[in-house]
Parts: structure tokens; sequence; C-alpha cells
């Protein structure tokens, strides 16, 4: 709906149901005035104006939409408008009941309003580093959540999304700042808390603000330390009565942006050959495993809305309708969303209002390959697909090709997907309501409770095959499952969070002082309980637990309930707009933690300058806007597990005392040793910036330097086994983190004439994170991939977090001379047992053996820099936007490559034919066909580096007069693609991987990167 | 609405979050030693559990294939088996005696032994403040003690000197100050702390007869006690030990000695103790990978779901040690048809095992196979079915019992014969060489060869004559993990000849 034209209908057409919802309110006073305030530069109404009868105390402010109304009595003559940055203005009352006024800018500045924790401020107001981003940027984007659409938007945020339809995107603000407490962004939608947004309508969001530093989050204490995004949802404007209907649509279709190339029948039977020796005789299929199980998936998404509001009320409603059907076969995922917005103005000091939405969620048969939330998982298809023979058909008739007689290992990835079903529904209702009570003008209340009540129902159903003939073309190999298995989950989680606060806020002169203080509780419940039997039958509509054999049931279920309790307060002063000061204290108390480390005290402090406002810059016309500042805060990471620092039992560790047939009798052990002392992470970051706008801020930008560390971050420090610990390891504060950053955003903007215009921006990030002090800690390893390879990073100190950690290739054995000649310092054959064609690799320690002590770091998942290029052009009807997103330093672990460890498992197309073969092909990098089993080494590494064109859009509006004709307000067609092609070197599906700090940035089993091409309509009634 | 209302609302609101006990919030679902009155005898329970730890490359080892390499492949009965590659490290260099200090079975045998020392020292604690009967009491800490006994029994004979922890640490720092924790205690204060647990056992445990089947009783405890002594060279104990068992009249031999290794034979007359086995919660529960890892593995020509990863091969110099005529040659090994005729193997449950065009290996251990379809399980179609494991039996009892009087000049023959005629084998001479001949046939695979032969002191002969590069004065210990060595400061010595 922003920045579109509405027409706007009499409420006489809204449909009687609607009327039901509006709550009549009843006005007060004899003679009243009202009108819009605007900004004389802008142009846009403006909230928070001070609006005072002159001679008396009484008075009011404009609303977020410039509106406002004031009861007049008949001695009342004048009216007196103020807005800091603008000159006051005063205005005679003559009998007319609207008075809409444009007050006039002092200089150019910053007057945004944006919402901050607990309160908004106007843009130049703030001293810390945060950025807002528009929801019409966010929503014209065919992806699920706005945090998704966020990417390459904005310095300082790394977005890594994937594919995998119906999973948000992991988010790291400013860098990696845990390795064991949660990594998840705070997001705060109208007041609620949470950490998943993708129950949230991108097109109900009018903006998000990213609080990037210490001064910014530290309001959220010992939430923040992972950074905050807070939404705000879409509010109902005063149409007088009229009705806006806005209607968007796109429909389009998906596919794998980039697939691996797999070696065809003939090479893989060539490679076999070439590694093993023999030849095989056997299936003559040829099958392109990836494509079997892929396909162009359809994607559409509705959203609808109305709204509008008189001066008493305001409603915005919306529905939507998004479905995603996955691009591997059976995968689909549909999201409803239903919101009510509601805004009463009771009388001239009170106004309540109610956030409500829902949304229904349903994700079928998609991959878990995300620690982010439970998707279900349908096997190894991915994996299998990598690995599986192409001389095996997919099926033969109504039967599945046999891949696991062939091979042994690998099992036929159709049967994977075609036989596992899961279903995955998520109903949640999040919302809240609000109280605002102004009793003078220098002092507000505000009281707001949010709840959050999700549903999360997963089922997960397998059907009985046998490796015979039945099932398979022939019979025989080891996939198979023998007995159907039905699986049910049901998780129910309730928050409430209730914040009360007032805000003072005072003139003196040229001082202006703002202070807020308040409370804050949270209360967090959640209980599951899962169930299973066997034996179900195989039609959809038995698969209940009832109808399984109840001798086979597996039952388990528990809780966990946390609170936290808060205050919070924050000053800020600003003498004459040219200095500025915010100052924040929170006190946080968690039940998280011991009685004795339970409260933390989280301040912060940030200052800026408005140079331009000096007398000295009053003569220039250079800089319309040149603004340092300096931050330096404190914020927590209280995200660890409810028991992190309490010894429990563990039940059910059983033992069958009678033998095999019967049960076994329940038995406990207490076998951890917990840190009672244990407290949360807390990050100290400082922060240097500098705006500044040129060339009447045709050119604006922005540059940012923040230093970042985690003192006591959270860590598994490794015990020594005869204390009695079952894993050996005792979670603990003892490591430090440091990330160092500079972010630099360019903007530039430039309207030619009426009807044409253009804007550029840019935005780059450099980051540099490393452990500085792992205090008693062992080095962890991590990204565990199995196989032959076992752990390929480790976090040690002065390296990033999860760095690789792996042997050196040197090079390739020539000949089998070579090897003998290949010795340490002290005479021996360092790879005695290796033939030509294999692999060199680095004796670090020259001990005359290869082995983990010999391997070295190989590089890091973490960018050295991230970055975004974003264009528009607007000509006359057409419009055109483009959004750029790159990965700069980044290195890949190419898993998959390293879980081949059959030889028999297919082999990449490249590297049949870059493969060592002798004087043939004398590779010094590929090794000889081989049989997998690799140990781990830098030849998995591979640039992550990727520059992709994240989103392209070409729109065309109607002209106003054929619009009109259509009796619509505005009507727009465009054509979006996102994803639509992606620089690489990375010779994997996608070098963007999600993961935990540790285990990031390899590729096993990945979703693959998806491009979507939709045409879409938006029309506004 | 007036204004002292509207600070009446304000008041209370700010007032309802700021309660202390708010912020009290119990754990949810995690008992604590407060909150169940019957821990002390859970945890009794959980501390036989901690006899079922196979995770062997992860968290602990007791019984699972850390423990089947440290016995059975390490020893002259089995080789590594399955393919060449695979498990080289860790378990090849057990078989070839190359391990190093970093062998992760070696480590992951260290920590599940001192993983169940831990629940079982908590357990003591437990019961020592648990307002239970007397009589039970001093039963159930009789039972705990047994298992320590065992565990300390096997660290010892892995290990040798071994860190001696009897007590629970408070917190990590209490573990780090007590040098306890860290240092390792000669070997022969921890045989004693080994007889006195397994004396108080014996002294405080009813009869098999009176008391509930699979638990540790007084015939488990004075059999295992016998065979500390026998490593200690106490014969006279050793004797009247033996005794004592025989004459208690609580164990026979079976007749048919293929059976003591299906469920039928479970907790059977011959059975002392053994590792127990079956379901929990409708699943399978036994020792982690304990028959998958022994299974019969596919290979060449495939075409079949085979039965598991096919370590630990009976080998060849095992073969060729049974006398003509054993009917214990056919019920410890699988042989593996290569006849050429493609009959295959019939198992006694009737399962067919395909001919070696697709099979990896000759040879596979009878005694890990379990049926799907003869044999009751919770889950039948899981592979790693679980697997009752003898770790004292009558028969070992017998030739313990024959080498005592041996060595004090008693009866050796009767025991000794009884074993043998069982075997369908006539009478043989009372001399120590038939005696241990004996041991190792009855006892194969059953992870007592490897311990035998350096208790004999003739390891390094007997393994060097099959090939093995087992070095004397090092390969009877393994190495003490470096890991731990590290995590102790240094205060963990190496065992000789690995550093």
């Amino acid at each position: 709906m922003q920045g579109q034209k509405h027409t706007q209908l009499p409420l006489k057409y809204l449909p009687p149901f609607l009327l039901l919802l509006i709550v009549a309110t009843t006005s007060f006073g004899q003679t009243m005035v009202k009108g819009t305030v605007k900004a004389s530069d802008t142009g846009e109404s403006l909230p928070g104006v001070n609006i005072i009868v002159k001679g008396t105390s009484r008075g009011t402010v404009t609303d977020l939409d410039g509106k406002y109304q004031i009861d007049i009595g008949p001695s009342d003559k004048t009216l007196l408008f103020s807005f800091v940055g603008y000159t006051d203005q005063e205005v005679e009352v003559n009998g007319k009941s609207i008075i809409d006024v444009v007050l006039q800018v002092k200089s150019t500045a910053l007057d945004e309003i944006v919402v901050v924790g607990y309160g908004v401020q106007r843009r130049k107001d703030i001293t810390g580093a945060n950025i807002q981003v528009k929801g019409t940027e966010l929503s014209k984007q065919p992806v699920l959540t706005a945090t998704q659409a966020l990417q390459g938007k904005v310095s300082g945020v790394q977005i890594i999304s994937s594919g995998n339809p119906g999973t948000s995107p992991q988010i790291r603000i400013r860098g990696t700042g845990t390795m064991l407490g949660g990594t998840h962004v705070l997001y705060v939608v109208d007041g609620v808390l949470t950490d998943d947004i993708a129950n949230v309508n991108s097109a109900d969001i009018v903006d998000m603000n990213i609080l990037k530093d210490a001064s910014s989050s530290a309001i959220y204490g010992s939430r923040g330390a992972n950074g905050v995004i807070i939404i705000t949802t879409k509010k109902g404007a005063n149409t007088e009565g009229d009705l806006n209907i806005n209607y968007n649509s796109n429909l389009g279709f998906r596919q794998a942006a980039n697939l691996v190339d797999m070696a065809n029948a003939a090479e893989y039977k060539n490679y076999y050959q070439a590694a093993t020796g023999t030849a095989i005789t056997g299936p003559t299929a040829d099958t392109d495993w990836y494509r079997t199980i892929l396909r162009n998936a359809l994607e559409q998404n509705h959203n609808l809305s109305i709204s509008g509001g008189s001066e008493k009320t305001k409603y915005y409603f919306s529905g939507s309708y998004l479905y995603d059907q996955g691009i591997v076969l059976h995968n689909t995922f549909k999201r409803l969303t239903l919101r009510s917005n509601l805004d009463f103005k009771l009388s001239d000091y009170i106004s309540t209002g109610i956030q409500s939405s829902f949304a229904n969620a349903i994700n079928e048969n998609g991959f878990n390959n995300l620690d982010i939330d439970e998707n279900g998982n349908i096997g190894s298809a991915f994996n299998d697909a990598y690995r599986a023979a192409p001389i095996i058909a997919p099926r033969v008739g109504d039967k599945y090709g046999n891949v696991s007689a062939f091979n042994g290992q690998v099992g036929n990835p159709l049967l994977d997907i075609e036989n596992n079903k899961v279903k995955v529904a998520a109903n949640r209702l999040q919302g809240g309501g609000f109280l605002d009570i102004k009793p003078f003008p220098f002092i507000s209340f505000h009281s707001n409770i949010g709840v959050d009540l999700a549903f999360r129902q997963s089922r997960q159903y397998n059907y009985k095959f046998l490796n015979d003939e039945t099932t398979f073309d022939i019979a025989g190999g080891n996939q198979l499952n023998s007995a159907s298995n039905l699986a049910n989950k049901n998780v129910i989680n309730f928050k409430w969070v209730w914040d009360n606060y007032f805000t003072l806020s005072k003139q003196f002169g040229k001082h202006d002082l703002k202070l807020m203080v308040g409370t804050t509780a949270e209360k967090f419940q959640e209980n599951w309980i899962y169930g299973t039997r066997k034996d179900v039958p195989a039609d959809p509509n038995l698969w209940y637990l009832y109808n399984g054999s109840a001798s086979s049931s597996k039952n388990d279920g528990k809780g966990d309930i946390w609170t936290r309790n808060s205050y919070m307060s924050r000053l800020n002063y600003n003498f004459d707009d040219r200095y500025l000061l915010t100052a924040t204290v929170r006190r946080d108390g968690s039940s998280r933690f011991p009685k004795k480390n339970r409260w933390g005290t989280f301040p912060s402090i940030g200052l800026a300058w408005n140079v331009t406002k000096e007398r000295f810059m009053q003569g220039q016309n250079l800089f319309k806007i040149l603004r340092l500042r300096t931050s330096w805060g404190v914020v927590g990471n209280d995200q660890i597990s409810t028991d992190a620092f309490t010894t429990t039992v563990i039940p059910n560790l059983a033992y069958p005392f009678s033998g095999s047939v019967s049960g076994a009798t329940n038995g406990s052990q207490i076998n951890q040793i917990k840190d009672p002392n244990i407290k949360w992470e807390s990050t100290s970051e400082y922060d240097f910036g500098l705006e500044f706008g040129v060339l009447e801020n045709q050119l604006s930008g922005e540059i940012n330097y923040y230093n970042k560390e985690v003192d006591n971050a959270l860590i598994n420090v490794n015990i020594p086994s005869t204390v009695g610990d079952a894993d050996h390891v005792i979670l603990t504060n003892a490591t430090s983190i440091q990330n160092t950053g500079i972010e630099l955003m360019l903007s530039w903007k430039k309207s030619i004439s009426k009807g044409m215009s253009y804007s550029v921006g840019a935005n780059i990030t450099l980051n540099e994170n490393k452990v500085v002090g792992l205090n008693g800690g062992e080095p962890i390893w991590g990204g565990n991939i199995g196989a032959a390879q076992g752990f390929t990073t480790l976090t040690d100190n002065n390296h990033p977090i999860g760095s690789f950690y792996v042997l050196k290739v040197l090079g390739v054995f020539q000949t089998d001379e070579e090897v003998l000649n290949y010795k340490s310092s002290g005479g021996s054959v360092i790879q005695p047992t290796a033939k030509a064609g294999e692999f060199r690799y680095w004796d670090k320690n020259d001990d005359g053996k290869i082995d983990d002590s010999d391997r070295y770091f190989a590089g890091s998942y973490q960018p050295k820099a991230y970055l975004g290029i974003n264009g528009t052009v607007n000509y006359y009807q057409w419009d055109f936007s483009i959004d750029i997103y790159g990965n700069l330093g980044n290195d890949v672990y190419n898993g998959k490559r390293a879980v081949r460890i059959n030889g028999k498992d297919n082999i990449e197309k490249e590297l049949v034919y870059n493969r060592w073969n002798g004087s043939q092909n004398p590779s010094q990098s590929q090794p000889r066909a081989n049989t997998g089993n690799l140990l781990a080494s830098d030849y998995f590494i591979e640039s992550g580096t990727f520059f992709r064109i994240n989103n392209l859009t070409v729109g065309y509006t109607l002209p106003e007069l054929l619009s009109r004709k259509l009796r619509v307000s505005s009507l727009r067609f465009y054509l979006t693609s996102q994803n639509l092609f992606t620089f690489k070197k990375y010779s994997g599906f996608t070098a963007e991987l999600p993961g935990n700090p540790l285990n990031s940035g390899i590729e096993l089993s990945t979703y693959p990167t998806t491009r979507t091409v939709a045409l879409g309509v938006n029309l506004n009634f | 609405m007036k204004i002292q209302n509207i600070s009446h609302i304000v008041l209370l609101a700010l007032m309802a979050s700021c309660s202390e006990s708010f912020l009290d919030v119990p754990i949810q679902g995690g008992a604590t030693t407060e909150s169940d009155p019957d821990l002390a005898q859970k945890l009794v329970t959980g501390s036989y559990h901690s006899l079922l730890q196979g995770d062997s490359w992860g968290s602990g080892d007791v019984h699972g294939f850390a423990f089947i390499s440290v016995t059975n492949i390490a020893s002259d009965d089995a080789d590594k088996g399955s393919t060449p590659d695979d498990q080289k490290v860790p378990v090849g260099d057990i078989d070839d005696f190359t391990l190093t200090p970093t062998n992760k079975f070696a480590e992951t045998l260290w920590s599940g032994h001192y993983n169940a020392i831990g629940t079982i020292n908590q357990a003591l604690l437990a019961l020592s403040t648990a307002s239970i009967d007397n009589r039970t009491k001093k039963q159930l800490m009789a039972e705990v003690k047994f298992l320590r006994g065992y565990l300390y029994f096997n660290l010892v004979r892995m290990f040798g000197d071994v860190p001696l922890i009897l007590r629970v640490p408070r917190d990590q720092k209490d573990a780090n100050s007590d040098p306890a924790f860290q240092t390792r205690m000669s070997k022969l204060i921890v045989y004693d702390t080994i007889a006195a647990d397994l004396q108080y056992a014996a002294d405080n445990l009813p009869l098999r007869s009176a008391y509930p089947m699979g638990h540790a009783n007084k015939g488990a405890a004075q059999s295992l006690l016998a065979k500390v002594y026998m490593y200690r060279g106490n014969w006279q104990r050793v004797y009247e030990l033996t005794q004592e068992v025989i004459q208690s009249g609580q164990y026979r031999l079976v007749d048919d000695y293929s059976w003591l290794w299906r469920q039928k034979g479970d907790n059977c007359a011959e059975s002392i103790f053994e590792v127990q086995t079956g379901s929990y919660n409708n699943a399978n529960l036994g020792v982690n990978l304990y028959t998958v890892c022994q299974g019969v593995r596919v290979g060449g020509l495939g075409g079949w779901n085979d039965l598991g990863w096919g370590f630990c091969n009976p080998s060849a110099d095992l073969i060729n040690a049974y006398e003509q005529g054993d009917k214990r040659k056919e019920a410890t090994i699988i042989f593996i048809d290569n006849s050429g005729t493609h009959k295959g193997t019939v198992l006694w449950d009737g399962f067919r095992i395909p001919s070696k065009d697709s099979v990896q290996n000759l040879y596979y251990n009878y005694k890990a196979y379990t049926s799907a379809t003869k044999e009751e399980f919770a889950e039948p179609n899981d592979k790693d079915r679980p697997k009752n494991i003898k770790i004292l039996r009558f028969a070992d009892v017998l030739l313990m019992n024959a080498e005592a009087a041996y060595h004090v000049g008693g009866d050796v023959s009767t025991p000794l014969n009884m074993v043998r005629n069982r075997a369908g084998l006539p009478d043989a001479a009372p001399t120590l060489e038939n005696i241990w001949k004996e041991r190792r046939i009855e006892l194969a695979m059953e992870h007592d060869r490897f311990w035998d032969l350096v208790r004999q002191g003739r390891a390094a002969q007997v393994l060097n004559a099959v090939g093995k590069n087992f070095v004397q004065g090092t390969h009877e210990l393994l190495p003490i993990p470096n890991s731990q060595i590290q995590l102790s400061g240094g205060k963990l010595t190496q065992n000789n000849g690995y550093n």
C-alpha cells in the first residue's frame, strides 16, 4: 500500500461483517479542529508534532500519520505547532474546523520516525548504528520471509538463505559471536520477542529496523548480543471513513539454480575400471539421479489487505496465501496468514490497539538440513543421488531399480522420497494489545502485552517395503523397511511478554531531554509429546497411532519453562540539534541462570555530533548531512538450555536383568558434572560512524567501524574421563571471541525529470572473526562428516570460529619411485603404502608419518567481506530494480565428495576427465581414479566467493487515465526473478551453507538453491 | 478516566513484574536427587546399564567394538576382518600392535570404564544415605561393588596402573585438586581394592538360586575373585574359591555347547555372570554394535542384505587348533562356502548365507550371531540385535579349578575332562599345556584369550609366532590415551614403549 495512490470508496461499501469488527467510538468536546501536519521538505505527514492552544497548557500531538484533532473553547484563538528541527508556526483558528499545516524545515535533517526498543525516535536523534528497511522493498521479492529479502540490502547483516521451502534463513549481525549459546537474532514483532518470523507475511510489514550496535540493542540486554530486528506491521490510516483495498499476487516457477554434473553410464564405467581394474558388466541404464528427483516447481503468493479508518478508529485486515512447491518431488510448503490490526483513540489522552495474527504453515516432505527448525527429513535422497550409480534405472516398469543390490550402501533416491511421508503443520497465534496514556504533554505511559502461541504437529510415515521382487526389479540389497512406522510429535509453546514504561520529554531552550523508564516480564512454556507405532496400514486415512501395533509403541515427552524479568531506562539528550547523547541501562534477571548469577546489568552510551548544525558549517553547501557518532555498550546472550547449571538425573537407562525376552528394569544415572557458576555471554562493543549527505543529499552514505568482544563465551571444556562425566565435557564460560569490521554504505539518487529517476546503492561489510582466548578450554573439533575423514574444523585461538583444519595436499605422486623418495628428515618414507597418482600430504611435524597432527588451518567459512548492490530506474510507467549480493573470501568444504566411500559410488563428471592419469594427464591437483575414502585435506576446500543477482524486477503501471476507466486506483504488472544468476567458483550446488558456528560451510546433502521467475500483479482500489 | 485511576493501573502494572520468585522456576522434567525417593535403587540399575556402553568412537566403550578389538582381535584367535581398509585405524593397529597413544578405541575403553565407575560411585553415595532396610542396602552395595571390581579388573589388565577413583567429586574443582583423579595408582593397590570389593560382594550376596536372575550374586563374586587371584598367581585362593563354586550345586555344564550363544542359553545353568540384553520401551536394548560389527558382510557380487560389518574373523590359527571331532568348532565359527558349489552356509535357524562370491570374508564369529526369525527381539529387523555376553561361566570356573589344582596338587583331570567330554573329546593328560589349550578352545572368541596369554607370560612368543608385531614389555598393555595425559597436565604417565 505504501507509496501507492488510492481512490477512496465511501464507507457504505464496507461489508457488514467488517462493520461489526470496527468498534465505534464517541468523541468528546464541543468544537473540534482537526487536520494534517506535513513537512515542507518531504511533503510527507509529520508524526509527533506538538500542538498547543496558545496561552494554555492544553495540547496534543500528531499521530503516526501526521493527523491531529483538538477541542477548542470559544476563547481559544491560536494554535502553536512545534516540532524539533522545524520552525514553529502559529495559526489563527478563526472558526475553521480543518487546519492543515506545512511546517518549514529548519534545515535538511533525518526526521523520519524510527521505532527503537520501547519507544520511537526521530532518525536524527539516534546515536547508534541502526538501519531501517521499508516493507515495500522486502515484499516485492518472491521469498517466504522478510529476512531473506533483506539479503544484500544492509551492511553488517549477513543473511544465509536456503532453497529449502519453509525454512528461515540464518542471520549473523556483525559476525559470529557465540559458539554454543544460541545464534538466533532477536526479532521484536509489534513488541513480541521471537526468534522466528516465518509466520509473518512480508506484505504486512511497514518496516524493519535493524539494531546493529550495542548502543541500540543494549536496551534488549541479555537478548541483544546477536542483534535485534524490530518489525512493525501495518496499521490503518485515517481515510475519513474510506476504504483502501490492495491485492498483490505473483505466480511463477522455481528450478534448481545450479546442478552438479555427475558421470553418465559410460563415464562411470570407465572411471570404475580405472579405479579398481575391473570392468563392470551389469545394468545398462543411464540415469541422471538429480534430474530424477528434482522438478520445475510452481510458486504462488496472494495478498489481500483492507484498511482505513476515521479519526478515532483505524483498521488493517489482511490475508495471504503462499504456495511453494519445492524443487524436490513431493516437497511442498503452504502458508496461510490472517492479520487484524486495530487502533482506537479513546480520548485525547488514551489510545489503545490490538494486533493479532494467525499463521498456518504446512510443510510436506521437507529436508532438515538446518538446525533452526524441525521440518522433518525424508531420508538421504540428496546424498544417495550423488552416490547412486548411473547404470541403474530409477524405475523398471512399476518397480524400482535396485541401487543397493549393486552398490551395497546407497539406496534408490527416488524410493527414499516416495516411501517416506513427512508432514509438519504449524499453527501460530501471535499478537498483543497496548494502552497509551498521555495525561500531560510531557509524560506518557505505555503498556503492551504480547502473546505468542504456537502448535506444531509433525507426522512421519515410512512405508513398508522389502528388498524383494515386489518392490525392485531384482531382489537383494539393503534398502528395505520391513515394518511400516508412524511417528507423531506435538509441540505447544506459549509465551507472554508484558512491557510497561513511562516516557518523559521536556525542552528547556536548546536542551531537549527524553527519559524512558520501565519494566518488562516474560514467561515461556513448552510441552511436547511424542509417540510412534509400527505396522500402521498404508492408507493415509489410517495414519493414526490407533491403527498401529500397540506392542510396538514408544512414547516420550517433556517440557520447559523459563522466565525473565527486566528493568530498563533510556535517556536522550539533545543540545541544539548539534550534540546528542543516548544512555541506556538494562537490568535483566533470567531463570535460566543460577540464583547468584541471575541478574546482569547491560549499560550503553552513544554520542553524536551533527557537524552541519555548527555555525562554521552554515556557509557551506556541500554537506547537507555530516554527522559523527560513537557508541559503547554491553549486550548479552542467554540462549542456553534451562538445565545447564543443575545436575539432573538421567532416567530410562534400563537394564534387562531377566534376559532377552522380557522388558527391562528402569534405571537412572547421574553422569553429568555441571558448572554451578555458569553465567551469560556478554559482548562489549565499540562503534564509530560517519554519516554524510552531499549534492543536495543525492549522494549519501555511512561508514562504520565496530569492535565486538565476547568475554565469557560459553564453551564445552574437556575434562578428564576419570571425573565421571559421560560426555567428558563441561559447559562453562571460558573463551573470548572478537569480531571487528568496517561497514560502508553509499547511495545515489537522482530525479531527472518528473517521471524519470534512478538510484544506485551499494554496501560492503568487512568482518574479521577470531577466537582470542580459549581460557583453559581445549580447541574444539567440529564438522564431523564421518567416513574416513572425521572432524574437519577446529576452533582455536587466533583463528575464526569453525576454521577448516585438515591435511595439506602438496601434490600428486607421479611415480612409485616418488613415493619412496618422499622421506622425512629422519629418513623414513612418509607414505609407504601410497601409489602413483595418490596425494602427497605435508608431514607438518616431520615425524615420518601422516596423521591428525599434520593438519593445518586451511581457511574458514566466514566471508572476509559481503556486499550488496541495489539499483532502481523509474521511467514514466516503467520501473526496474536489481539487487546483487556477494560473498568474498569464504571457503567451502566439499563434504559430499568426501563421503564418497565406496568404489561403486558415482563420480562427478569433471573428476572423470581431470583425474591424474599417468603421462596422459600428470595432474598435480587431482588424484587418480579411486574408490573414495580420501583423508580430510585441503583438496576438498574450494573458494566460496560468489556474486548473485538476487532479484531483478521489471514493472509497468497502467497510466492513470486507463486505470480510472477500469475503476481502480492503480494497477501494476511486474515480472520478477529471484536468484536469476550466480557467478561462483565453487563446483557444488551453493556456497551459501547455513549451519551452527562450529560446523558451517560444509556441503553434504544441501537443498539446491532455487531460481524463481514469477509474474505478478498489484492492484489498488 | 481520572488521572488517579490511571496512576493506579500504572503502579499495578509496574509492581506485577517485580517479584523475585517469578524467576525461581524449577527445572522441568529433570529429576534431582531430592525429588525421587527411589533414586538409589534406580542408580544401581543404571550402574548395570553402564555395562552396555558401546560408543567406541565417542563417549565410551565397555563391551562394544573396542572391547572386542583389544580382547579377540588383538589375540591369535581372530583377525580384524571386514575389508582391508575398513577401520585400519584404530582396529587394524590393535590387531598388528602398531597402535599409538591416540588410538580411539584405547581412549573410549578408558573413558567407558571410568563412566561406569562414576555412575557406581554415585549409586554408592546415594545408597549410603538412602532410607531402605540395612540388608537390602548391603546387598545393593555389594552388587555395585561387584561391578566396580569387574571394571577395575578390566582396567588393570588393559592399562596396568590406573587412577583409583572410589568417590564422587563434588565438582570439577574438587576433581582437579584431588590427585587421585588424575594420577595412576600402583596396580597392586588397585588389585587389593578389586579383591576387597569382590570379597564384600561374596560376603553379602545370596547364592544364585536365592537371588533375582541377572543380578550379581555370591557365585559370581566368588568366581570373579578366583579369576582375579589367578592373575595374581595366588593358586591356593583360586583353588578354594573355585571348589566352593563347584560344590555350591548352583551350576552345571549344559549338554549342548552351541546353545550357550542362543537366547535359550541366556542365564542357563552354566551361566555365572553375563551382560544382560533385551528390550526397553519396545526397542532393542543391548551393547551397541556388538553383533552388527561382527556380522557377516556382503562382498564380491553382493546382491543380498547382509548381517553386519564383518569384523573379528576367527583366525586360521584358531581353526587349526581344534582337535578332530571337537563339537565346539562348528559352534564357534561360521564357515563361508568356498567350495565353488554355491550351496552357501545354512545356519542353525535355517538362514542361508551365500557363498564366498557374495561374502567379504571366509570365517565369522558364530558366538555373535543372532537370529531374526527364531529368537525374540523388540526390533527383529534391526541388524544390531542384542546378545547377552557371557562374562563368567561354569566351564571357565572348571578350567580355573584345574589350573589351580595343577599348582596346589589337587585333582586336575576331573574338571578338565568334564569340559573336554562335553565337547565330544576324550580325556586328556593333566598337563599345564593341555589346560591352557583347553581354555583357548573352550573360551574362544569370548574375550579371554589375549589377557590369558599375557597372564601366562607367553604373549610375545605366541603372538610373534602368528606374525604379529607384539613387543614384550610394551604391548601387554594399551597406551594411556594421549588426550587424558594432556588434560591431566602431565600428571598421568604413559606406559612403557608408547612415548
